[in-house]
């Protein structure tokens, strides 16, 4: 059952990749953003059920706006997105509390199967 | 400390000590006074004690804490009595068993029960029953038994070590994870392989856990698999990854490495100045190296039969007791050195043979004598398990043969006794009924069989009614290199292993005789028959020759005489199994390359002629 999502990242392409991947399947995209700081305040306004979170940005990186979601929300569920030379900044996203993590270049049913794991559980 | 890195080395070594202390229990068991081996043990126990116990094994450590006082207590009063000593020998296999659990990565069971037994002196007048190392059942009443979940993931996985981290969290989902492997400092570390073992205490069922994993695309494969269960008699010696080598073998391999460069530059100077004398030298010298090193290399995977044979001894030693009879146990020839691959594929066999020898050879008989021996003959080993007891009845083995089909009315009357005994080993004698009274000998011996052939072995049964029966077990010394016959049958070239061979001859025509269909053979006072290789391997007709090379080999307990086009030699060869599917081609069971490049498969003569012999029906 599709959810809503946040989908953030500096990157405007990446970000319409993913916004449309979301739609096309369903979901409803509820905000876009393209550093962490934007991304905490946009969680703590819509709850969003799943956040897209790249780990490399500007102003306020992936895994710190993770922390800072966490602490709002234990059970938020963000799914962080990285490039496949970044295998130790997954790591550490993952044991600061990412539920999945998406290695880029994805396949959109790559990105579905795994949101809708993270949403589905 | 990292715990991990000296796992292998600990277990290793916790072997050696487990072992001594199984030999020297039974050493006191003839000589319950020796202060020499009460020390000798109380060291032994006390070696494991300060290994466990620096390791964290704190189960362990306790037991082996506990032994040490016990035979301090032993060590001050000068002896140890058989109550003792089989308390003794319940806590080395409650060592054991622990040892196991360490081995396979399972949580250590608990010695609680063990310790509340009572020390030595404490109540001597009742004897106190061996305390068993706890059962696995016991173990699922305090509720979720711990499972093991594997993941193998599929190897187009960009990121495994991210991967096993998400799934590694995920199964705290299923219920407490109490250990995982690679652990998660070593995924954080990146030293994953693309599999991921976790131990943990379920609260869901494995069809769910198995639902949960399934969503995730990247893994391959999902099991569960199961924690061996121990039994405390005829386990398998523990095997591990790690081989111990001696510094003088290692230091002997640096210098054949260090000869063979020599060689090479020899070699390459000689082809350079087109020196045909020192090129013809080189190459000598160089097959000779070659075979020093292979002989080498072949000894580190060698192992003595010392720690089987110790196994065996408690084996006749526990059910000699538990069966009230008195049993003595001579060994020779456990300095024989094996490949280790093959003392594993002994362990079951074995034991099996001595349980029958006590079993069944002393079934008439309170007292004897089992002589376990072992000596090397040419590139053979020879094992032979023999007790003094009631051998077998011949009359009684016509008899089941006859009523179970496997030998022919006429077969009956003509048949030697010797190759009488050797039908013990057919499938179907093992079902003989219990009332024949030699029952049992014949329970399993198929198994013993198809074991020691799997691996190029014979299994050879003689008795004498009266006297006593002996089983001898002819192995290779290795598995992968063996020394094979070479034969021809319509220009293929074939390989038999020398194991199955018991002679190669060359007959004339004037030695061959026909029984109605079948031609026989003269074959040392004793008519055997005849079978074509190319008949048998569906191959055109030969033309008739002055001479008839035959391979003289037993197949199913009875000599045959193969006949080949040409017998060509002996040769070692390097054995290679062969991939799926041609391992299923039966009559075949490995291939090797010859040196001029030719591959040339191994001939199973066993499957062979079974097979022929079913297609007959």
């Amino acid at each position: 059952m599709p959810g809503s999502v946040l989908v953030v990242d500096d990157a405007l392409f990446m970000r319409k990749m993913l916004i449309d991947i979301f739609s096309q399947a369903g979901w409803k995209v509820i905000g876009e953003a393209e550093n962490g700081e934007e991304a905490v305040a946009i969680y703590q306004q819509q709850h969003p059920d799943l956040v897209t979170m790249d780990i490399v940005m500007p102003v306020m990186g992936g895994i710190e706006a993770l922390k800072a979601i966490l602490q709002i929300e234990s059970q938020a569920r963000v799914v962080v997105c990285s490039a496949l030379g970044q295998k130790h900044l997954i790591l550490d996203a993952i044991t600061a509390g990412a539920r999945d993590f998406i290695v880029k270049p994805f396949q959109s049913d790559q990105v579905l199967e795994v949101a809708e794991r993270v949403v589905g559980c | 400390m990292d715990k991990e890195k000296y796992r292998n080395m600990y277990l290793v070594e916790a072997a050696e000590h487990l072992q001594a202390m199984s030999e020297i229990l039974l050493r006191l068991d003839s000589e319950p006074q020796s202060h020499q081996e009460i020390d000798a043990l109380f060291r032994e126990a006390h070696s494991i004690k300060g290994m466990a116990a620096t390791m964290e094994y704190e189960e362990t450590a306790r037991l082996a804490h506990r032994l040490e006082d016990d035979l301090d207590l032993c060590r001050k009063r000068g002896s140890v009595d058989t109550t003792e000593i089989d308390q003794l020998l319940a806590g080395v296999d409650l060592l054991e068993a622990l040892h196991d659990d360490i081995s396979q990565g399972r949580e250590e069971r608990s010695v609680e029960s063990y310790l509340h037994t009572l020390a030595p002196g404490e109540c001597s007048d009742s004897p106190v029953s061996p305390v068993q190392p706890e059962k696995e059942e016991g173990r699922q009443t305090d509720g979720g038994e711990p499972i093991l979940v594997r993941i193998d993931l599929a190897e187009t996985v960009p990121v495994a070590a991210p991967r096993l981290l998400v799934l590694l969290k995920k199964c705290s989902d299923f219920g407490i994870v109490l250990k995982s492997w690679p652990s998660l400092d070593q995924i954080l570390t990146d030293k994953v392989d693309g599999r991921l073992l976790v131990q943990l205490r379920p609260r869901l069922t494995t069809q769910d856990i198995h639902v949960q994993l399934a969503k995730y695309s990247e893994v391959e494969e999902i099991s569960f698999p199961r924690p061996t269960v121990n039994s405390s008699l005829g386990e398998r010696p523990h095997k591990s990854a790690s081989v111990r080598v001696s510094t003088g073998r290692l230091d002997h391999l640096i210098n054949l490495t260090g000869e063979l460069i020599t060689i090479r530059y020899q070699l390459e100077n000689a082809l350079k100045q087109q020196h045909l004398p020192d090129l013809d030298d080189g190459v000598g010298q160089l097959s000779r190296l070659v075979k020093n090193l292979h002989h080498q290399v072949l000894q580190v995977r060698m192992v003595s039969l010392r720690a089987l044979f110790s196994r065996l001894s408690r084996v006749v030693h526990d059910l000699a007791r538990s069966s009230a009879k008195t049993i003595e146990l001579q060994t020779d020839g456990a300095d024989i050195e094996i490949d280790r691959a093959i003392v594993e594929e002994l362990v079951d066999p074995l034991t099996h043979m001595v349980r029958n020898a006590v079993d069944h050879g002393f079934r008439d008989k309170k007292e004897g004598i089992i002589s376990l021996k072992a000596w090397r003959d040419r590139d053979q080993v020879l094992v032979q398990v023999a007790d003094d007891g009631s051998g077998i009845d011949p009359q009684v083995i016509r008899r089941i043969a006859r009523e179970r089909g496997l030998l022919s009315a006429a077969q009956v009357k003509t048949v030697r006794d010797y190759d009488l005994y050797q039908l013990i080993c057919q499938p179907g004698f093992s079902t003989a009924d219990t009332v024949t009274g030699i029952s049992g000998r014949g329970v399993g011996m198929d198994v013993v069989k198809t074991a020691i052939e799997g691996i190029g072995g014979l299994v050879l049964i003689d008795s004498t009614p009266g006297e006593g029966t002996s089983i001898t077990l002819k192995l290779p010394l290795s598995l992968a290199i063996i020394r094979v016959l070479l034969i021809e049958s319509a220009d293929v070239r074939m390989a038999i292993p020398i194991t199955r061979v018991i002679q190669a001859v060359e007959v004339s025509p004037a030695d061959i005789h026909s029984s109605g269909k079948q031609l026989m053979v003269d074959y040392q006072q004793d008519f055997i028959p005849l079978l074509s290789l190319r008949k048998i391997l569906k191959q055109p007709k030969g033309t008739k020759k002055e001479s008839l090379p035959l391979v003289v080999t037993e197949v199913m307990g009875r000599r045959i005489g193969l006949v080949v086009d040409r017998l060509i030699g002996q040769q070692e060869v390097f054995v290679q199994r062969l991939a799926p599917p041609f391992d299923q081609i039966p009559g075949c069971s490995g291939g090797t390359i010859l040196g001029d490049g030719q591959v040339v498969f191994l001939l199973d003569l066993q499957s062979l002629l079974e097979r022929r012999k079913k297609g007959e029906r």
